[in-house]
């Protein structure tokens, strides 16, 4: 172990806070539909890297800007979500249940990937990978940058309909106690509908600036859902504010344990942190 | 305005009310009273739309509410202050207040709720910012009765207002049930609390095992030694 430069300590401060942002971009949606919908929704990841593939592939092959993208896949995501939640509430299927389903969808999507794009290793090319922006000796490139930028504006922007809008109320109502909820005018399954729609339409956005930034490959689907899954958590289910939160502490946790120590030690890190914090901080709800 | 015929709901295989049939005039305080098990609370919960009836008619100002969905019994002018209160507990006062009043024609009127119902207990004005779920059981109460009526309902339905609340409690309870009567709003009181629910009520049925027994002027049921004795528990 060697102590490295302040340079390089800060260097590494802001990449994690560029990764923390990702881990936040995909975990708010996880979370407000765990939160506040009763699922384990493991299918937002399989939607992550589908909305990621699909812009990948509008990019490349038919030339559209991949942000403009974000124009067709968020309506078409947000219909994705309300059939399923529609299937899922049709079915009564239970917390746990949702789990296994959503598992089933995943490796469904991860299959359907390798099928479409191969195994191989794909790369967006764009003009966005090329820009960067240097201050005081310190290196941030565009696409992360606007991958966290996006990642605050959704997350507060959430918190603030669900904290200042009858509508964000009505679905906190929803989540603690629907039957009183309804009684008091509140349509739970158009809610229901609505929510779900949002939550798969925010992994479409997730999936777009996840291709700005990463290289793409279907199997890596799985290595996302153990650290946003502590992400989620470590930020309080239903919190719009917890997943990005949580997920900026772990990506500067990560990247100083890979700076200081190596780059092996990052999950062991994130991990020891979830544990942590789920040991010693006070029940939720 | 409330005009309950043959309502049947049960439980499974297990019949919970049978054959109801069950009045509620405009403006008036109707109270339901019975043992444990009667069957009371299913019919709260029922009227509010909480339980879907097997088969029977909810009439309410001539519109039939058993055949619709949980959320439209509201805009049809009920509201509901559930057993054991079920406020939103996660939330403000101000908010589980506001959440009384989500559908568009209470909406309209919340500011004005809001003051009304501040009016009416007025130990609520500085804990409109405090956690619903941190509040002590009276105030809870008031909470669950304000958040009901900032639905501006025609017909109020109240389950055990007065269970686990200390003496004085009740008493601001009960005070507070006759002013809301008295601005016009009907009642339909479910209470283990006979003779207060007995003193209150204008009109008062009897049930027992999901049947009304008995049902006449509440004055009349409780000058009858018999009934007291019989029905009511009372000596």
């Amino acid at each position: 172990m060697t102590f490295p430069s302040l340079g390089l300590l800060s260097q590494s401060v802001l990449s994690g806070l560029f990764l923390g942002g990702m881990y936040g971009l995909i975990g708010l949606g996880l979370g407000l539909s765990w939160g506040l919908l009763g699922q384990i929704n493991l299918t937002h990841f399989g939607f992550v890297f589908l909305s990621a593939y699909l812009c990948y592939h509008l990019t490349m092959v038919w030339g559209v800007d991949p942000l403009l993208t974000l124009g067709l896949l968020v309506p078409a995501f947000f219909a994705v979500g309300v059939v399923m939640q529609w299937a899922l509430a049709r079915f009564r299927v239970s917390t746990f249940n949702s789990l296994l389903v959503t598992f089933g969808l995943t490796v469904m999507i991860e299959a359907l990937i390798q099928k479409i794009w191969t195994a191989d290793f794909r790369k967006l090319q764009t003009g966005y990978g090329e820009e960067k922006f240097s201050f005081l000796g310190l290196y941030a490139p565009l696409p992360e940058l606007l991958t966290l930028t996006v990642s605050a504006a959704a997350a507060g922007g959430i918190w603030l309909l669900m904290r200042y809008t009858d509508l964000g109320k009505a679905m906190r109502a929803m989540a603690e106690d629907a039957p009183i909820a309804a009684a008091f005018g509140v349509n739970a399954r158009a809610l229901a509908l609505l929510l779900s729609g949002s939550c798969v339409a925010l992994a479409a956005i997730a999936g777009v600036f996840f291709a700005l930034s990463f290289t793409l490959t279907p199997t890596q689907i799985f290595s996302w859902v153990g650290v946003v899954f502590a992400a989620v958590m470590m930020g309080g289910l239903g919190n719009p504010l917890g997943p990005l939160l949580a997920g900026l502490v772990i990506g500067v946790s990560e990247a100083l344990a890979m700076a200081v120590f190596s780059p092996s030690w990052a999950p062991i890190v994130s991990f020891s942190l979830l544990i942590v914090l789920l040991l010693f901080r006070p029940a939720h709800r | 305005m409330l005009e309950v015929r043959g309502l049947r709901v049960s439980y499974g295989a297990a019949p919970a009310l049978s054959d109801l049939d069950l009045d509620v005039g405009a403006g008036e305080l109707v109270g339901v009273v019975g043992p444990n098990g009667a069957g009371k609370t299913t019919l709260i919960n029922t009227l509010a739309g909480l339980i879907a009836p097997a088969s029977g008619r909810i009439g309410l100002n001539g519109t039939d509410l058993a055949r619709l969905p949980s959320h439209a019994f509201c805009a049809a002018g009920v509201a509901i202050v559930p057993e054991s209160r079920r406020l939103f507990s996660a939330m403000t006062v101000r908010e589980n207040l506001e959440l009384g009043s989500y559908l568009p024609r209470a909406k309209a009127e919340r500011a004005r709720s809001l003051e009304s119902v501040i009016a009416l207990f007025p130990a609520l004005a500085s804990r409109l910012g405090t956690r619903a779920g941190s509040l002590s059981g009276g105030q809870q109460q008031m909470v669950a009765i304000g958040r009901a009526l900032m639905a501006r309902p025609s017909l109020l339905l109240l389950d055990e207002p007065s269970l686990g609340l200390a003496p004085a409690v009740v008493e601001t309870m009960f005070a507070a049930v006759r002013r809301i009567n008295a601005a016009g709003v009907a009642i339909l009181l479910v209470e283990q609390n006979i003779g207060m629910a007995m003193e209150l009520a204008s009109r008062a049925y009897v049930l027992e095992e999901g049947r009304v027994v008995l049902q006449g002027q509440a004055a009349e049921l409780m000058g009858r030694p018999e009934i007291r004795k019989a029905y009511l528990g009372l000596e």
